[in-house]
């Protein structure tokens, strides 16, 4: 069951490879849309005979709201593949971020430090993927998030949480060799490798 | 308006540059990153920088050149453009200043109209903060520990995110089609209500009750 040293490099890997699919997406398309949107105002403001022209003032209206539909659709597949709040503040920020944006009810205590590309990332999935199923849940219990790093692993609690979700958690800490096991009747700890 | 611009991405600088300059502004300098800008503007005067977030120096270049902005020239105003809008940054940027500040995401400024009113707000003193991020952040229903605003009736509520969004009690009180009076007296009761007493400026307290929200729903301590 444990993956090999090589599967768990593959596993870091691929967390990379998401992370640089972010970096295009928010370099590439997503700046070439927003300057779209500039050269559209610009367009706007150099068309002083058309002041009186409701068509085309409305067929630049719907252009804009389509640019500003297709970012908002952008950001959410770049959030999907890797949050970029997580690469450049780090674990704490992004789950705070997270729970502020989901309006989860959750505490964040996270330490302050740095565990690499795939750590972070697959720890803040099985974060995600329990505020979603809680969000679902009636009554709605308050999440405890808790984030220390022991010896070289990142180690995350989650407390007042469905028993059942040590297994999602378990999908995203075993590929890179990590576990997650019940350390209490509603609370998961799971270790995940720092690369 | 004399505007300095910082962003790496060549396309939306080039953009930018062209929108200021339908918009009459003159652009006094425009550079692909933080440290060269700062250079330039250690030379020419500029009313607002306009800084992207995700630029060199990397990660977030546009804080670091923003903290070294506001320590060089405090009358400077500072617009952040970025493509994305996080409470993470707004927090570190009102760290930054709490006046002659903005936070804005990149394609709901492409107008004239938009991008100017931006820049002016900015240069009177006033912080501008997207909309749709003050909106998410007050709006957002919590645990009811954490919920100050569950103190707060339904117009002082309406009345702390437009403050949220930076705006004045004229302004407040135009959009809420009520009297300048009225807001004073919501604002005080917010002020009240969140715990912050007459011993700062109201400048500051306004300032106070909305980072104190910001907090709460951050689930920071």
């Amino acid at each position: 069951m444990t993956p090999g040293r090589d599967d768990a490099r593959r596993s870091a890997e691929r967390w990379r490879d998401r992370q640089t699919l972010e970096r295009r997406l928010h370099d590439g398309p997503a700046q070439r849309l927003s300057a779209l949107t500039l050269r559209l105002g610009v367009l706007r403001a150099d068309a002083p005979g058309r002041n009186g022209d409701e068509a085309w003032h409305r067929g630049l209206d719907v252009f804009q709201s389509e640019l500003e539909s297709a970012l908002q659709e952008l950001r959410e597949v770049a959030g999907a593949l890797y949050p970029p709040l997580l690469d450049e503040a780090g674990l704490g920020p992004a789950l705070r971020e997270l729970v502020t944006a989901t309006g989860a009810v959750a505490r964040v205590d996270v330490a302050d430090v740095r565990c690499g590309t795939a750590a972070e990332g697959a720890a803040y999935f099985a974060v995600a993927g329990c505020l979603a199923a809680a969000d679902a849940t009636p009554g709605r219990p308050e999440i405890g998030i808790r984030v220390r790093v022991e010896n070289d692993d990142l180690v995350l609690t989650l407390s007042g949480v469905d028993p059942d979700q040590r297994r999602p958690v378990l999908d995203e800490a075993a590929p890179l060799g990590g576990c997650a096991e019940l350390t209490g009747p509603a609370e998961i700890t799971a270790r995940f490798p720092c690369a | 308006m004399r505007v300095a611009v910082a962003e790496d991405g060549a396309l939306f600088r080039q953009g930018l540059v062209l929108l200021l300059e339908a918009a009459g502004h003159e652009v006094v300098a425009c550079e692909a990153g933080g440290d060269p800008l700062v250079a330039q503007l250690s030379t020419i005067p500029a009313d607002v920088a306009l800084l992207d977030i995700r630029m060199p120096p990397e990660p977030d270049g546009g804080l670091v050149t923003a903290e070294r902005l506001r320590a060089a020239h405090p009358d400077m105003g500072l617009l952040f453009l970025s493509h994305y809008a996080e409470s993470h940054y707004l927090m570190r940027i009102l760290e930054i200043g709490t006046d002659r500040i903005g936070y804005r995401l990149k394609e709901k400024v492409g107008s004239v109209e938009v991008l100017s009113d931006t820049l002016t707000r900015i240069a009177d003193g006033e912080i501008v903060i997207e909309p749709e991020l003050a909106k998410r952040l007050v709006e957002r229903p919590r645990s009811e520990k954490r919920d100050l605003v569950a103190s707060l009736s339904e117009r002082e509520r309406d009345v702390l995110k437009l403050m949220a969004e930076g705006r004045s009690n004229n302004g407040i009180a135009s959009t809420l089609f009520v009297s300048a009076k009225a807001v004073e007296k919501h604002v005080a009761n917010i002020f009240d209500k969140l715990g912050l007493h007459a011993d700062t400026s109201a400048h500051h307290r306004r300032v106070q009750a909305v980072l104190t929200y910001l907090r709460s729903q951050r689930g920071d301590a």
